[in-house]
């Protein structure tokens, strides 16, 4: 409680213990939050995504969550052309970056229409034209936001968590907008919601200690052995990562460890011998489980909404047969594993 | 409760063979003309009979004539109509005006239609006798009836037409008491209605010489049953006398000996007591009540027998499977026309290469709008899911039929298996089973006086409705028949349009306001609440004269003589025999009428962005010029099904209103009037709807029934289902569901069906009534690639928000699919 100011009655109400008031207006960045999020723990999941990632992994299938800052979507078959908004994104555009397109057949038969272009190398990603759409199918990646927003968001869901059910934080990286992500758990756990930390391990040490008493279980990935390799794949070594995880799991961290299995760059069995090597290493009662993340293809078509290409055309999605085999490999050390 | 075997036991040949047989025969289906025929002839020659003794007379001769057909491959015998999957109609109740449209055509368009291949079969003589009949019902049918009590404004309107025919309103809906079919048999019955009918004899008076008559009819009916049970049980002796090898020769005499004891006994075994299910079944379509006809709780009754089969060794548990298999191709069999094409659509369909089974109700209402409903509690409350639940489940995973449909209750007694099949079953059949909330619905028969031990002896009928299973006659006057004159959009219409009607330009008599005279919402508020009571009040006039209809002439012995109360009372279930009486209706588009109340008070009244007259304007003109307005609108307000109190609060408040008020309303027979949230046509709605003040064009889709519209859902389906559930259920007393399209994704795996138990028993616990989901399924979303027209309404998430698949690009449509075609 605040020293010297006295709460009015009425107001007491709404303050709860634990949850200072100023905790509320810490701000972050987020790119979407998802009601019944199966993929992302036990139960009936709200996810929040936070934005920006330390690591830019070749198969991401989120690549608006790798940057901070907010980039310009544009999802072109919502476009219903510049007749409509009458020239609404080109006249805002201070650069001119936009440009209209050649007339085209309307999907909903309205007749021919002109739907726009971004020049990206002219963007500055002023995002003035995102406003002027009305559409939204030119948008920002993301929005601002303060942990109070997102709280009276997702606890709208509580409703929904049982058997384990509860909120997510993924990314992005949250553990990169530590003070958000921090007070947002906290928050959180005041409540009594189950709270999963989505995170790769990159982040200082003592930031997941700071974190650890409010989160119940880290989706924790490991995506690849080799530190050399981890680099090419992601652009970061892995030694923090691995550290990390044994620190958490030395200090009573409930880990779910998920280990994205993807043709030609992380499916070597030395490779994948090593990682299940480093999952039996650690503490049995921290690793919950070990989800096994086929690789997939999902993700494809939001490179193209923001312009960037697609780096690893030429992968396809590994087969039954040997994620089964994947699977009994891991269960040989005796982990409790699983296919996602 | 026993476990079956997984769901990997293989189907066995002869199922397979059965399956195989009816897909052959959709090709080929015939009209069930011998029904009519049989009916035509009795009321021809006994046109002064008492009317439930006519009917009753027709229903003995129609036991004792018909053509008993046993085909060589029948597991269990019998159908409603001389062939397997006869197509049936009742000439009764069908408008003279139909057939000689149809029969009467020239010889060129009537074989067009109805003698080529794919067309169901009429032959040259039954479209002779066909004719002919209409003659004399012409002057004799429903319709006439109708025309002769029907005060005259009925026939003025929009509902005139209808009021002057009634053709299509059938009676059925309900749940008949085929427990007491089993669990008493029809001997029995027959000895309860004799012995009424010796105290009547000896003490005849006022009150009861028309009881008198009705327990005649109970006598009549019941010898047609028995009478049929023994002409099966002669002709499978005689069928086995022929039969192909001596393991078929034993089972027909073994059936034989089972259809004889049936003559004078209720059913000893599983087999006896699905083929008693199946016989009723066929009694009352012939009786022209298999409209809806849902067999309720059969798990319960015949659990029990398939029970003591296993146990006594009389069955192995594959067999007892091999049964339920059967009986629910069978129970299937029940072919309704609806809608009745006329030949021009008939011979365009042939061109297209689409058979009348195609058109009827584009696959759905195929088996007449029956449904099954299983699971649920006994009387002292103690959950009743038996071997049998889990049987007939499996079979609907294994036959993966569209028809009947399916219920399954739950409750907190509910076993963890019944669930997981429950849920694997949705995931491949596609929306069944619906779930049933017993809380809600238990507690709402308790609201309209039904007994606790009765209430907890619900079933479902129809689509969701749920009725005391045999006990109540549950629509008294057919499918709330008037209901459609008293819509929630159509009063949404008159509240922005006064009396004016945009799609024809005209302005009709009334003194309702416009739009842009209102100002206040509260105004808006209190002026739809005076246009849909007095649109109410009219349906419940008229309710209770199409009721009477029913009772005057058109009596249902073959409900009766099983119904609870009806024997007791000594009262047809038309005259409000039945120990519970009911008529119900539904409303729709929750999600359309919400989000255009609240664009009214949003831009108008609270916001101010625009004024009513602007808004008027740019819907009375369905948007044109405003396609600006109407983005921002689609856009920037966020709209039911997104869990947004502010549009949520007017989802609860308008169906608040319309369902408590209806509550208040009197049925037929002393009953109550019950209201759901329920449209199988949105999207043919939509296209006779004008534009709404959502964003919505003139011949858009409506939302569907409770559901929000889904190209307006933001947030993903968590917020969706507790918009949902805001909605006030427990006064929809006629049902309702959400219906939410889950990705295949979302629902793979063990632990995915864990999730969607959480989801439904959540949404359950915020109030919710029933859930169905189905899964995206790559066979319809080709299906939608090759005639985009019949999808309309095919709603896909893509990443972040939800679209029409077919408004989508051919390579996003491709993307998604590639993107969900994973197992389910």
């Amino acid at each position: 409680m605040l020293v010297g100011y006295e709460v009015p009655v009425c107001a007491q109400l709404f303050i709860e213990v634990g949850s200072p008031v100023e905790y509320k207006n810490v701000k972050g960045h987020i790119y979407d939050i998802q009601g019944y999020a199966v993929h992302d723990g036990p139960g009936i999941r709200t996810t929040v995504y936070t934005k920006g990632c330390p690591l830019i992994c070749l198969w991401c299938h989120s690549p608006e969550s790798q940057r901070h800052e907010f980039e310009l979507g544009y999802l072109q078959i919502k476009c219903l052309g510049t007749g409509v908004c009458e020239n609404a994104c080109v006249n805002a555009c201070p650069v001119g970056a936009l440009s209209k397109n050649e007339p085209v057949e309307a999907l909903n038969g309205s007749g021919l229409i002109q739907k726009v272009s971004i020049d990206r190398e002219k963007c500055t990603g002023c995002l003035k034209c995102a406003e002027a759409c009305i559409t939204k199918a030119l948008y920002p990646t993301g929005w601002d936001t303060t942990v109070d927003e997102v709280y009276e968001r997702v606890i709208k869901d509580r409703g929904f968590f049982k058997n384990g059910g509860g909120i997510t934080i993924s990314g992005g990286e949250a553990m990169a907008q530590f003070e958000f992500t921090l007070n947002l758990a906290k928050r959180l756990k005041d409540s009594g919601v189950h709270i999963c930390l989505d995170t790769t391990g990159f982040a200082p040490a003592e930031r997941y200690e700071e974190i650890l008493p409010f989160i119940d279980l880290f989706l924790y990935d490991i995506k690849h052995m080799n530190t050399e390799t981890h680099k090419k794949l992601t652009g970061v070594p892995n030694e923090l990562i691995l550290e990390n995880a044994r620190f958490l799991a030395q200090h009573g961290a409930a880990l779910q460890i998920r280990v994205p299995v993807i043709p030609k760059l992380s499916d070597s069995e030395v490779n994948l011998r090593a990682t299940a090597e480093f999952c039996a290493s650690l503490p049995r009662d921290s690793v919950k489980l070990v989800q096994l993340l086929p690789y997939h293809k999902t993700g494809r078509m939001k490179y193209e909404r923001l312009g960037r290409k697609y780096k690893i055309t030429n992968v396809e999605p590994p087969n039954d047969e040997f994620m089964q085999k994947t699977l009994e490999l891991f269960k040989s050390y005796g982990l409790n594993a699983q296919l996602h | 409760m026993q476990t079956t075997t997984q769901f990997d036991v293989p189907v066995s040949d002869r199922i397979q063979d059965l399956r195989e047989k009816r897909k052959r025969i959709n090709k080929d289906l015939r009209l069930n003309v011998e029904r009519n025929r049989i009916l035509t002839e009795y009321y021809k020659a006994n046109p002064n009979q008492y009317p439930i003794l006519k009917r009753a007379g027709f229903l003995y001769d129609w036991c004792a004539t018909r053509e008993i057909n046993i085909d060589d491959d029948d597991i269990f015998f019998g159908d409603a109509g001389p062939h397997t999957r006869t197509v049936h109609f009742d000439i009764e109740q069908t408008s003279p005006f139909w057939f000689r449209g149809n029969f009467g055509d020239t010889d060129e368009r009537f074989r067009a239609a109805w003698q080529v291949p794919g067309s169901v079969w009429v032959s040259d003589e039954d479209r002779k006798y066909l004719l002919e009949a209409a003659d004399f019902w012409e002057n004799n049918d429903i319709g006439c009836t109708a025309r002769g009590l029907f005060p005259d404004e009925f026939f003025e309107g929009p509902m005139g037409q209808f009021a002057k025919y009634l053709n299509g309103s059938y009676p059925g809906h309900f749940n008949p008491n085929y427990e007491k079919a089993v669990q008493v048999g029809f001997a029995a019955v027959r000895q309860q209605a004799k012995d009424k009918l010796a105290e009547i004899k000896a003490n005849t008076t006022t009150d009861n010489v028309k009881s008198d008559i009705f327990y005649r009819a109970m006598v009549k009916v019941c010898d047609g049953f028995i009478l049929l049970n023994k002409r099966f049980a002669d002709a499978a002796r005689a069928k086995a006398e022929t039969a192909p090898t001596p393991e078929r020769k034993a089972e027909l005499l073994k059936r034989a000996d089972s259809l004889d004891s049936l003559t004078a006994n209720p059913p000893r075994d599983f087999w006896e007591g699905i083929q008693t299910v199946l016989f009723y079944q066929n009694l009352m379509t012939a009786d022209g009540l298999h409209w809806a006809d849902s067999p309720a709780l059969i798990d319960s009754y015949l659990g029990p027998l398939a029970e003591n089969d296993v146990k006594t060794g009389a069955l192995t548990l594959e067999q007892a499977q091999e049964l339920a298999d059967a009986f629910l191709l069978q129970i299937g069999n029940q072919i309704i026309m609806f809608p009745k094409p006329d030949n021009n659509q008939l011979i365009e369909a042939h061109k297209e290469g689409k058979t009348l089974y195609d058109l009827q109700g584009a696959g759905q209402n195929i088996a007449a709008g029956s449904l099954i409903t299983l699971g649920g509690q006994k009387r002292d409350g103690s959950g009743d899911y038996t071997l049998a639940t889990e049987l007939f489940l499996l079979a609907y995973y294994r036959m993966r039929v569209a028809e009947p449909s399916l219920a399954l209750r739950v409750n907190k007694h509910t076993p963890q298996r019944i669930w997981e099949l429950g849920i694997a079953v949705s995931k491949r059949c596609g929306g069944f089973p619906q779930f049933n909330n017993d809380d809600v619905i238990i507690q709402q028969m308790l609201d309209r006086g039904v007994e606790l031990e009765d209430a907890r002896r619900y079933g479902v009928f129809g689509c969701v409705e749920p009725a005391v299973a045999g006990k109540e006659w549950s629509m008294a006057s057919n499918c709330g028949a008037f209901g459609g004159g008293a819509g929630m959009l159509q009063t949404l219409q008159t509240v922005i349009h006064g009396n004016y009607d945009p799609a024809s330009k005209t302005e009709r008599p009334g003194d309702a306001k416009k739009l842009y005279e209102y100002n206040t919402f509260d105004e808006v508020k209190e002026e739809f609440v005076r246009l849909a009571k007095t649109g109410l009040k009219n349906m419940e006039r008229m309710n209770h004269f199409a009721a009477l209809v029913f009772e005057t002439a058109w009596p249902a012995p073959s409900a009766s003589v099983m119904m609870e109360g009806c024997m007791e009372s000594g009262k047809d279930v038309s005259a409000g025999g039945a120990k519970y009486n009911a008529t119900g209706t539904m409303t729709n588009a929750i999600g359309t009428v919400t989000d255009s109340l609240y664009a009214i008070k949003k831009l108008c009244f609270d916001d101010k962005t625009i004024t009513t007259r602007e808004l008027y304007d740019a819907v009375v003109s369905d948007w044109e010029g405003k396609e600006l307005l109407r983005q921002k609108i689609l856009n920037d307000l966020t709209f039911y099904g997104n869990d947004n109190d502010e549009v949520d609060e007017l989802a609860t408040w308008v169906t608040d209103f319309w369902l408590g008020f209806t509550n208040t309303l009197s049925g037929p027979n002393h009953g109550h009037v019950n209201m759901g949230i329920l449209d199988l046509t949105w999207v043919a709605g939509g296209k006779r709807t004008w534009a709404t003040p959502d964003g919505r064009k003139s011949g858009e889709p409506l939302s569907p029934s409770a559901d929000p519209r889904q190209d307006v859902v933001k947030n993903g389906p968590l917020s969706y289902v507790k918009s949902v559930s805001k909605i006030s259920w427990d006064k929809a007393r006629c049902g309702g569901a959400i219906n939410i399209r889950m990705d295949a994704n979302s629902v793979r795996g063990d632990e995915a069906t864990a999730k969607v138990r959480d989801l439904i028993s959540s949404f359950f616990e915020m109030g919710g009534l029933q859930f169905c989901f189905t899964v995206a399924d790559t066979a319809v979303m080709r299906a939608a690639q090759k005639n985009p027209q019949d999808y309309q309404d095919l709603i896909v998430r893509i990443a972040g928000f939800s679209a029409y698949f077919t408004h989508l690009a051919l390579e996003e449509q491709e993307n998604y699919i590639a993107k969900y075609e994973v197992a389910v």
